[in-house]
């Protein structure tokens, strides 16, 4: 089928670009590197630097993409993205308080501490979004909403009174600042963002299903509530694990599912995986650049991304096809 | 083949249902045989729509029980429901983004082996035949109805419960709809029951249920139905509105007799 083959060939290019765009953002920094000459002072900043960073960005990338396309689809609307249900937050929250108090005793607690404010802020929306119908999408969104503006609100108050040094760092983390990346981090973020694009892969047809309605997907013989319970946790480990990488990106989230859409099409077998590459892809790149650009100042890569991302959304806009 | 037409047989037995505890529908039995297409016609609020849902399964009775191949409705699995029993609301969401083999292959979900239909097979039956490609927003209203049923098709669900599909249809696409459906039914033993509020479509179906107010107020063939007497009485209008029945009732009789 034609467009069978028009999506194989997006995929192409699409993978095509990502591998170049891995071995830019290996050798760009503040020092250009070449990957295929190893000096011993190269593969050390290539091993403990660079690598880390790549990798990092590439899944936090992807899993705001993906993270994305599933909230955009159980809650049948186009703006939801990874941060609308205060999930980030949640995680900003933690990790201040983590950053402020000097709780960082291990290596490990910042980030740690962010993704347990991420899964519990996950845990209070579902809660307080329940219906009497289960999980319906309207109030499960203004839950996320009302609890994320609390916990916003909560920040903000907490920074305004903490004189602590670690305030800095505390809003340079939040704006999306992967400079703080190392190994450690990697494995376990890893593990849970693949195990939310498992989970939502699985059930990619529910996800189709449930953009038709409630009472078409029930029709079809799916659990509607259920469905959206297990995609919401899905895409809650998958932000959760993003945000405690890397701190909070923005646009990628939002934006990236809708550029994949509009050149594949909606099926979810085929947005999900998409959109992991795409959203992995362009945060590598605007990482590459936010860390090359201006050196040895470093862009947020979130700005970045929105920067390159937002005239080519604008563009596929003005083409024609409604979203 | 007997056990295939049990199964297609659609019965309500003393169903009571209310939204609230002052009561709305009582003790209210049909059924619906394989093959025939039933109409549900009545007043706004006068329990079409809730019949729908609680033969889809949506709702459940209160007492009483809603049976599809003798089995409650509500027992079955989610997939072995969906392949008895399909249900389209009367607002289907137009502006979703799929292309249209894209959403009547969805059909196929709740399906593990074959499907009941292919989808360029189900597109051919609905007249869908040059659409595949297109994206459900660049159809007509009355092409995205069909789409809908398309998929239904694939599901190859032997009772087919439509909330209103005729709404928003101009009289051609009304018309249209009503074949397909009749087709669906002879050709395929399935059950079709709508609702509706056109006389002159409700003049064409094989049977038809007056509601009012969550009781049956007359129930039979079109004709016994949808009396001048009836048609006041269920409405609630004088005889100023008797020519307006007469001549809707035509209009469908009318245009059934057109050649294909």
């Amino acid at each position: 089928m034609k467009r069978a083959r028009g999506t194989a060939l997006v995929a192409t290019a699409l993978c095509v670009a990502s591998l170049c765009v891995i071995i830019i953002s290996i050798a760009s920094g503040p020092r250009l590197l070449n990957p295929f000459t190893m000096d011993r002072e190269t593969c050390r900043t290539l091993l403990a630097i660079r690598l880390p960073r790549t990798a990092a960005a590439l899944l936090m990338g992807g899993a705001l993409g993906a993270s994305g396309a599933i909230l955009q689809g159980i809650f049948r609307n186009p703006l939801a993205d990874p941060y609308i249900l205060g999930i980030s937050s949640g995680a900003s929250l933690a990790a201040s308080f983590g950053l402020m108090f000097g709780l960082s005793l291990f290596a490990l607690s910042v980030p740690l501490l962010a993704f347990l404010g991420a899964i519990a802020t996950g845990v209070a929306v579902v809660i307080l979004g329940r219906g009497w119908k289960g999980l319906q999408p309207d109030r499960l969104l203004l839950a996320g909403v009302g609890v994320g503006f609390f916990l916003s609100a909560l920040l903000m108050l907490v920074m305004t009174i903490s004189v602590d040094d670690g305030l800095r760092r505390a809003i340079l983390w939040m704006s999306g600042d992967l400079s703080l990346v190392d190994w450690g981090l990697l494995p376990v973020g890893f593990l849970f963002i693949l195990a939310g694009l498992g989970l939502a892969v699985a059930r990619r047809k529910g996800l189709n299903a449930l953009t038709l309605g409630d009472d078409i997907a029930y029709s079809l013989g799916f659990n509607p509530a259920r469905e959206r319970l297990a995609l919401f946790i899905a895409a809650s480990l998958m932000t959760a694990a993003s945000v405690a990488l890397g701190g909070v990106v923005g646009f990628i989230g939002l934006v990236v599912p809708h550029v994949v859409r509009r050149h594949v099409g909606s099926d979810a077998a085929v947005v999900l995986p998409l959109s992991v590459v795409a959203g992995g892809t362009l945060l590598c790149v605007a990482d590459a650049v936010g860390r090359t650009v201006a050196a040895p100042l470093e862009l947020p890569a979130g700005v970045i991304a929105a920067l390159i991302g937002s005239p080519y959304f604008i563009f596929l806009l003005g083409r024609r096809r409604i979203c | 083949m007997p056990e295939d037409a049990a199964m297609t047989t659609l019965e309500f037995a003393n169903v009571s249902f209310s939204y609230n505890p002052h009561g709305f529908m009582e003790q209210l039995s049909f059924a619906v045989a394989g093959g025939e297409l039933v109409g549900l016609m009545g007043p706004n609020g006068a329990g079409k729509s809730t019949i729908l849902k609680l033969a889809a399964g949506l709702l459940s009775p209160q007492q009483g029980e809603v049976l599809v191949g003798k089995r409650a409705i509500r027992s079955y699995g989610g997939n072995e429901r969906a392949q008895l029993v399909a249900y389209l609301p009367q607002t289907l969401d137009t502006q979703v983004p799929f292309r249209v083999a894209e959403l009547v292959g969805m059909g196929a979900y709740p399906r593990s082996g074959e499907a009941a239909l292919t989808v360029g097979e189900a597109l051919h039956l609905t007249g869908l035949g040059g659409k595949a490609t297109a994206f459900l927003t660049e159809l007509s209203g009355g092409e995205q109805r069909r789409a809908y049923i398309a998929m239904t098709l694939v599901q190859g669900a032997r009772v087919l419960l439509l909330d209103e599909p005729l709404a928003s249809l101009d009289i051609r696409y009304q018309f249209d709809l009503y074949r397909l459906l009749k087709d669906i039914a002879r050709d395929k033993g399935v059950s079709v029951c709508l609702s509706l509020h056109d006389i002159g479509m409700g003049a064409l179906l094989d049977r038809l249920l007056l509601l009012k107010r969550g009781r049956v107020v007359a129930e039979g063939d079109p004709g016994s139905v949808l009396t001048d007497e009836m048609v006041r009485d269920a409405f609630d209008l004088d005889d100023a509105a008797d020519s307006y029945t007469a001549a809707h009732r035509a209009v469908g009789l009318a245009l059934e007799r057109q050649p294909r």
